[in-house]
């Protein structure tokens, strides 16, 4: 599922601190609601992929490899 | 009740009156114990404009629901008070097993307010407490009252908290010990203690901790404690203690070399944990319940300090008086300046570090012999160091001046801006014994942030850069992200350390050691919370844990903005972003480093919901946090801290 563009994705894989933008925009596009926001805020990461994939915004396997390779191989999920 | 003892012991020592307060299970819920509880007293019961001496203040010795359980290294206790160093919040952590003994005899907190007529000491055995007099310990070195005490009370099991010299005579960085050895360090409150005429607390507990769920608690527990066993830091600090750092920090640039004019010295192994273990090392030790036994004991077998012994020393209390005031040739004259610091009683990193900016003030002719009394104060001039301890603890002669610490010092010699240029210290309280030029930009920026006065390597022990690459995927798994493990990048630090910071605050509330939480990473924040929640029965969820942290780190920084701190306040020494790491030998990784920290912040006060112009926590963030009372306390003090009068202020204590 695409929640941002090529653009949006390649803009936050070359931010230097790329997280809580990360966040802002998933909330903005209603994948996650502001309770999500805080949540995930809090606890990091993992938290947020395993959601992701639970909620089958992302692929199993995409999530598997956003968990092995970090933020940009979840960008580029999101934006497929 | 289920891992809390339920109720806290508060000692009026002017009055000689000794309650005991009920904890409900919904303030429990919100502060969790330790520095949660403590942080909460000092912000409603310490206003900001006391002064730290004020009888009427209070210390409060925090411990929590998993300490005296069997989970891994939940023995620390921590002491808050209104800091004498830096005259805002100020707290310190401490190892050992009193903290296991105060649960044992019925208390999660102990506060201690007013002042005693006379040098005394409390004697807690269990739901039975005195104010006894220690008129006879005053004066007494820790390890030599805990035995008097232990003869006076006629048990050798007991455990006690105690003040050294350097408290009673009110030296603004003097630190408690309990068990002789384990000290908790920073901010002072030693100092506070005597001010109160205390000499230390004695504690006797014959309960329990009750668990809640205590198959599913030994479960956590025991799965911990297999992880440990191949954990790469645990066998590291188990061999060599802290010292272990001594090399790496060497290579990497992050040594202090006289008062960090450079990171680090050609001779650095001389001071290396090997070579302590090899020469020096007599025993190790460890805390309650801890499966790593970082703890050194030390003897001195040739030369001039031949036949001294003591508990330690760690690597920030080593490298202070030693490689910060020049001194490494003789590591020997290192231990024994770490076994002064702890005899007398004082933080052994103000101490190197108020010598280290006096001896840079004499080098660079901001200070001459007419104001050290006649001391040269050469680098690396152990006569002069060792006299300096000593005077310092004592308050004689130059001694006096600098028993202030370093900024307090450099005022009162008239030394202006250039003096504090050289106090390599955030809001009163010096840097540590890590140069975050080298350890990493992620510590530079928390030593910015720090809620105990700036400058602390234990706010968020940023240990995502330190020992990142020991964990592969680890920081992926947190940040998603494995740049930020480089210590000489800005990529992720600021998520790094908000992350940290909230991590560190909800295990300062459990009491556990960093070393099985941040530095090896064995224990990872979900098994915090399945050992928490097995032990008292909740079902808090992750964010909920987190959430007690994040609460914490606010509520302190709010009682900073009461003080008139904030965002103009947020800055490293100039040294860091200043001057590039000069070269000290040909493998070192970071020549030519500075701290970006100015990249950084704007980043991180978004992480933090921190106003632009003040620094201080929003409004909105402080309700969040079931903190709207403290939103109504700083309402009115944004529009002071933007007007012109209060920017004119330099401010660097309070």
């Amino acid at each position: 599922m695409a929640v941002m563009n090529k653009q949006q994705a390649k803009k936050l894989a070359e931010m230097n601190d790329f997280f809580l933008d990360l966040l802002n925009l998933l909330k903005e596009k209603r994948v996650i609601s502001n309770k999500e926001h805080r949540t995930f805020l809090l606890t990091g990461y993992e938290k947020l992929v395993e959601h992701l994939g639970k909620k089958k915004i992302i692929s199993p396997v995409d999530a598997k490899k956003a968990m092995k390779s970090g933020f940009t191989s979840l960008v580029s999920s999101l934006s497929k | 009740m289920d891992g809390w003892a339920g109720q806290r012991l508060r000692v009026d020592l002017t009055k000689g009156k000794i309650t005991k307060e009920p904890l409900t299970l919904e303030y429990r819920k919100k502060w969790i114990g330790g520095r949660g509880f403590n942080s909460d007293v000092i912000y409603n019961e310490v206003p900001p404009e006391m002064s730290p001496f004020d009888p009427r203040t209070r210390v409060c010795f925090g411990v929590g629901p998993m300490n005296g359980t069997a989970a891994p290294s939940t023995g620390r206790v921590t002491v808050t008070c209104k800091s004498p160093l830096t005259g805002g919040f100020g707290d310190s952590s401490m190892g050992g097993h009193w903290g296991a003994e105060v649960k044992y005899a019925g208390y999660d907190q102990i506060i201690i307010q007013g002042k005693a007529k006379n040098p005394v000491y409390i004697w807690i055995d269990d739901d039975k407490v005195e104010i006894r007099d220690a008129s006879h310990l005053w004066g007494k070195f820790p390890r030599d009252a805990d035995t008097m005490i232990k003869e006076e009370l006629k048990d050798e099991d007991i455990h006690i908290m105690l003040i050294g010299p350097a408290g009673e005579n009110m030296v603004r960085f003097a630190c408690t010990f309990n068990d002789v050895w384990r000290a908790a360090g920073r901010t002072g409150h030693g100092a506070v203690i005597g001010s109160k005429n205390l000499k230390g607390i004695a504690t006797r507990g014959s309960g329990g901790v009750k668990i809640a769920r205590p198959k599913e608690f030994m479960e956590v527990c025991n799965k911990l404690r297999q992880k440990f066993k191949n954990d790469p830091m645990k066998i590291g600090l188990y061999e060599l203690g802290s010292l272990c750092l001594i090399n790496f920090a060497n290579k990497d640039g992050w040594l202090p070399w006289k008062n960090l004019q450079y990171g680090g010295t050609p001779l650095a192994n001389n001071m290396s944990g090997e070579t302590h273990s090899q020469t020096v090392l007599k025993h190790r030790e460890g805390c309650y319940a801890c499966p790593i036994c970082c703890g050194r004991f030390t003897e001195i077998k040739e030369g001039r300090w031949a036949g001294e012994h003591f508990g330690g020393p760690e690597y920030e209390h080593a490298v202070p008086t030693g490689p910060r005031v020049g001194i490494i040739e003789d590591a020997n004259d290192i231990w024994h300046n770490a076994r002064l610091t702890n005899d007398l009683g004082m933080d052994g990193i103000e101490t190197g570090a108020v010598i280290s900016s006096a001896m840079e003030w004499y080098q660079r002719g901001l200070i001459t012999t007419k104001d050290t009394g006649g001391m040269e104060l050469e680098w690396g001039d152990e006569d002069v160091v060792d006299q300096l301890i000593q005077d310092i603890a004592y308050r004689r002669g130059f001694g006096n001046v600098l028993a202030e610490g370093a900024s307090r010092a450099s005022d009162k010699l008239g030394l202006g801006d250039d003096g504090q240029y050289y106090t390599i210290a955030t809001r009163g309280m010096a840097l540590p014994g890590d140069d975050p030029r080298g350890l990493g930009f992620g510590y530079g920026l928390s030593f910015a942030m720090g809620t105990r006065g700036g400058c602390d390597h234990l706010r968020s022990l940023c240990c995502l850069e330190l020992s990142g690459a020991l964990y592969p995927g680890l920081n992926t798994k947190y940040l998603g992200d494995e740049r930020p493990q480089k210590p000489t990048t800005t990529a992720g630090k600021p998520y790094m350390v908000y992350y940290e910071e909230n991590q560190k605050a909800v295990v300062d509330c459990l009491n556990v050691c960093c070393f099985t939480t941040h530095w090896s990473y064995a224990v990872l924040t979900q098994d915090q919370l399945d050992y928490f929640n097995a032990c008292t029965g909740l079902d808090m969820t992750l964010d909920e844990f987190l959430e007690v942290g994040e609460r914490v780190h606010n509520l302190e920084r709010a009682y900073w903005a009461l003080l008139m701190s904030g965002a103009r306040e947020d800055r490293v020494p100039e040294r860091f972003t200043n001057e590039p790491m000069p070269q000290h030998v040909d493998y070192q990784t970071n020549v030519g480093a500075t701290l970006p920290i100015g990249e950084m912040l704007p980043k991180y006060y978004k992480y933090r919901d921190y106003e632009a112009g003040t620094g201080f926590p929003s409004e909105r963030k402080l309700k969040q946090l079931g903190l709207g009372y403290v939103a109504e306390d700083i309402k009115p003090l944004r529009k002071k801290y933007m007007s012109e009068t209060e920017k004119k202020k330099k401010k660097y204590y309070y």
